[in-house]
């Protein structure tokens, strides 16, 4: 999709290179956070430093690539590349039809493509919220947008590894499931990618906004589906506060920063240059920043109370902070035996006759006993 | 279906011999009855190594590639087209793995032979049977020579296994030898090693055994029916993959200790197969109701309970400790929220008072399986010339343009059954009707049912197998409305902001 400017023909002799790179940033467009921001840092100045940030991304290979994706109020929209919206009468158009300026002359044509949509993608989300939007949420649809991120990620690797079909295969002992069909011409520009190196990538969230709990399956799915990538979640917590993206940042081994003083955040543009510019394999040679405790505590289902020692439901793995009165589960009323978490404890009394040693180390041979002699449970 | 395959395979159960002839003929019968639609102008095995990519069939219409690419969507979406209602599933698992080294593996309908490619699967089988399962262990035992060998005890730690699975054929002493696959296999004397080390598995948790076996017999020391017995007694289930041909004996034992239910029980025909088979069962059981005629004295099995655990904090020292996992000296780990015991990793026991420590992240990994993903239909060119779909909604691939309606519409109603929209009543006169790969949308597309998206089908493989969630339910404005102020000057604050202050700071110029 970046092969617009024709760029890719240069970086096929060149083997040596250090492989493409695609950055996706997910960035929190939540107009409530950023009303609470706006004496600091406007959202307008956050956008300006994360394109030179994005700007700069580009400019350390010709292969690299960008996505952004806006995490709204209750929608998540993608800024970069524009999408096309259905239509009902299927006339294809050009790429960035909207309103083709002449390309500045001082200026990297593809940084100006970017540029433009972008702007002009992301005024379109504003203008497209509605007061009635604004009153019915306040939280983010970051869920969402991970969900989008992750999809266009597994669908570039795919297009960009060398022989596994499957993007999704788990390791390479699998069977290579490359077959003629599956030649990976980027259907956006037709090209076919002639020399595929892997592509590494990796999510930027600029975030702002707390209070994810509404999302927690999503985002926990989002994150294990991260991990399972190997895509790291770097995360620039601007404001709010929620142990998740911490979580995620620790999980898939990515770089949680919150400068959370005001001046701190003026200086967003040093933060994203110095903490996020590198990718998966410059971290390699660095010594990135954060690294400090997680929290990885549980809350409980019932009191909300931060637990050490939780009694958790068998069936639907509810976390509760103390043996439930009636031993029925809050979550899915299922009875709930309590003998395996109180009572067994103390039960574990020494039976020598029991103690009958089976010999279940190395061989048992014919010598397995052939009526039932393991009594039921 | 199975009519078929007990009519052709009862011919050779009672010949008990893993001879050539007899594996040729009831692999026909079975590989005729699955794979229906495909001409069989080769065995597999007589092919080459590209075996599978050649495996299409012309289309009607003589277009090939159209086929192919259907063939290899309904490939994708095969296991997709399962589980979308929550039903209550066995999320603690324990699970015996048993593996067949006995002569039959050493046949080489998979390459290089049996026996490499299952070890080969079996490593990667654990490795995500852990991602899917992390609260959940595992016992790994090979048949081997008539007896049935641990390879590894039932742990939650799929290192063990892994290291334990590349021992078979790489030990690491010097002094044993490789254990190459020899004599006959036990299903006997697996299902009882299994049985005994399945015997202090909790009550809430599931037991479960799953065999791979490549041979085509079973030696026995005594009765297996009273085995099978006594593991239906004892709440066991069994899952066979078995290699060639379908055996009487795996289908009765499948059958008796899963309820009835023998479709656990299936043959690969050759290793993509395998793979997709043992994958399966990564996924977690469905738990059955009760039978009622259990004595009521002992308490019901699957019985729920309230289980203790630890969700212990991380911890980093500045100087290096014993964990009292591995006695290993570490400057970092976990302590037991009980005991105060340092751990490597988790999930794990607490090697000192035993109680389960984990991460609440790792509970959060098994909710996909309470709340899976309903599954996606597939579109008609009739559907997507309503909805005028031109991408695919998370990934922007293009998706195939649609054609110009035709008088009335080309297309049949079997891919179109559930998109919602009303075919066109008044019979549509087929007129190219092509079949399509049963699961493959003729569109290329996919549509989510409540959000109304149309995806692709590399999305629609990786949300359901990988991401469990849908990117267009959780992208669009469809959440409750909560609570909160209206302030409509916001936006307006923020449109004009970014009008001026990124057009006015020209950040671009990076010359």
């Amino acid at each position: 999709m970046n092969a617009i400017d024709g760029t890719d023909r240069h970086v096929r002799d060149s083997d040596n290179s250090p492989p493409p790179s695609l950055l996706t940033v997910i960035l929190d467009t939540n107009p409530h956070a950023w009303a609470l921001l706006s004496d600091t840092l406007p959202l307008s100045k956050a956008v300006a430093n994360l394109l030179v940030f994005i700007n700069a991304h580009l400019s350390f290979n010709h292969a690299n690539q960008v996505a952004v994706i806006a995490s709204h109020i209750q929608r998540a929209q993608w800024l970069y590349p524009t999408p096309h919206p259905p239509r009902s009468s299927s006339s294809p158009e050009e790429n960035g039809t909207s309103t083709p300026t002449p390309p500045s002359a001082t200026k990297y044509h593809r940084f100006a493509i970017i540029e433009r949509e972008l702007q002009d993608n992301l005024s379109r989300v504003i203008s497209q919220t509605t007061a009635a939007d604004l009153t019915s949420s306040t939280t983010t649809q970051i869920a969402g947008a991970l969900s989008i991120a992750l999809s266009h990620i597994s669908r570039a690797t795919q297009l960009s590894s060398p022989n596994d079909s499957s993007g999704i295969s788990l390791d390479s002992t699998g069977p290579t499931l490359s077959n003629p069909t599956d030649t990976p011409t980027d259907p956006a520009d037709g090209t076919p990618r002639a020399r595929r190196s892997p592509l590494t990538s990796r999510i930027l969230i600029v975030s702002v906004s707390g209070d994810l709990a509404a999302q927690y399956i999503p985002v926990m799915n989002s994150i294990f589906a991260a991990q399972r990538q190997r895509v790291p979640l770097d995360v620039l917590k601007l404001a709010g506060d929620t142990v998740f993206l911490q979580q995620a940042a620790d999980a898939t081994g990515g770089v949680y920063i919150a400068p959370s003083s005001p001046s701190a955040r003026a200086g967003l543009l040093q933060y994203l240059m110095m903490g996020f510019l590198p990718d998966a394999r410059a971290r390699a040679a660095l010594v990135m920043p954060g690294g400090g405790e997680v929290d990885f505590r549980a809350a409980c289902f019932c009191h909300r109370r931060v637990v050490d020692v939780g009694f958790v439901c068998s069936v639907c793995l509810s976390i509760f902070c103390e043996p439930l009165e009636e031993g029925e589960c809050l979550t899915c009323g299922t009875r709930l035996s309590l003998g395996a978490a109180v009572a067994a404890k103390p039960v574990v009394v020494p039976r020598p006759k029991k103690k009958k040693k089976r010999k279940v180390g190395d061989i048992t041979g014919t010598s397995t006993p052939m009526s039932a002699g393991t009594p039921g449970p | 279906m199975d009519g078929e395959y007990i009519q052709d395979v009862s011919d050779d159960d009672g010949v008990e011999v893993a001879s050539r002839s007899g594996n040729n003929g009831a692999a026909g019968g079975a590989y005729g009855a699955r794979a229906r639609g495909r001409t069989r102008a080769k065995e597999r095995w007589e092919s080459g190594i590209q075996a599978d990519s050649i495996a299409f069939g012309e289309g009607p219409d003589g277009n090939l590639a159209e086929s192919l690419e259907a063939e290899e969507q309904a490939r994708k979406r095969a296991r997709l087209r399962q589980d979308n209602k929550p039903v209550q599933r066995g999320i603690i698992r324990h699970v015996v793995l048993i593996l067949d080294l006995s002569e039959a593996m050493l046949e080489k309908d998979m390459r290089p032979n049996r026996y490499i490619v299952t070890i080969n699967h079996a490593q990667a089988y654990v490795r995500e049977f852990f991602e899917q399962n992390p609260i959940s262990q595992m016992c790994v035992m090979a048949m081997h020579d008539g007896l049935c060998i641990r390879l590894s005890d039932l742990s939650g730690n799929p290192a063990d296994h892994i290291a334990a699975i590349q021992g078979i054929r790489y030990p690491k002493s010097a002094r044993q030898a490789a254990r190459e696959p020899k004599g006959s296999p036990s299903l006997q004397n697996a299902l009882e090693m299994a049985r005994a080390a399945l015997y202090h598995a909790p009550s809430h948790s599931t037991r479960e055994v799953i065999i791979v076996l490549g041979a085509l017999l079973s030696n026995d020391p005594g009765d297996i029916h009273k085995t099978i017995k006594s593991c239906v007694n004892d709440r066991l289930r069994v899952a066979i993959i078995g290699m060639g041909a379908r055996l009487r004996i795996c289908q009765e034992i499948c059958a008796k200790t899963n309820a009835g239910d023998d479709s656990v029980y299936g043959v690969c025909q050759d290793e993509k197969n395998l793979r997709e088979l043992l994958m399966a069962t990564t996924t977690p059981p469905v738990i059955r109701q009760t039978a009622p005629a259990l004595p009521s004295s002992e308490p019901t099995p699957n019985a729920a309970s309230l289980l203790m655990m630890g969700f212990p904090s991380r911890v980093t020292e500045s100087t290096p400790s014993l964990c009292a996992c591995h006695n290993n000296l570490t400057r970092g780990g976990y302590m037991c929220s009980r005991c105060q015991v340092k751990v490597c990793s988790l999930p794990r026991a607490c090697p000192s008072c035993g109680m389960t420590l984990i991460l609440s992240t790792h509970l959060a990994r098994s909710y996909h399986h309470l709340f899976p993903l309903q599954s996606w239909v597939e579109v008609s060119w009739k559907r997507a010339r309503e909805l005028g779909s031109t991408e695919c909604q998370a990934c922007m691939t293009h998706f195939p343009p649609v054609p110009e309606p035709q008088e009335p519409d080309a297309m049949q109603e079997g891919t179109d059954k559930s998109t919602g929209t009303d075919t066109a009543n008044g019979a549509p006169k087929p007129v190219k009707q092509r079949p399509r790969a049963e699961g493959a949308s003729e569109s290329s597309r996919y549509e989510c049912r409540s959000c109304h998206c149309h995806f692709c089908i590399d999305c629609d493989v990786y949300c359901h197998t990988v991401l469990h969630n849908c990117p267009g339910c959780l992208s669009n404005p469809n959440t409750a409305p909560t609570d909160a102020e209206t302030n409509p000057e916001v936006v307006a604050e923020m449109a004009a902001g970014l009008e001026n202050g990124v057009n006015g700071g020209e950040p671009m110029d990076m010359e």
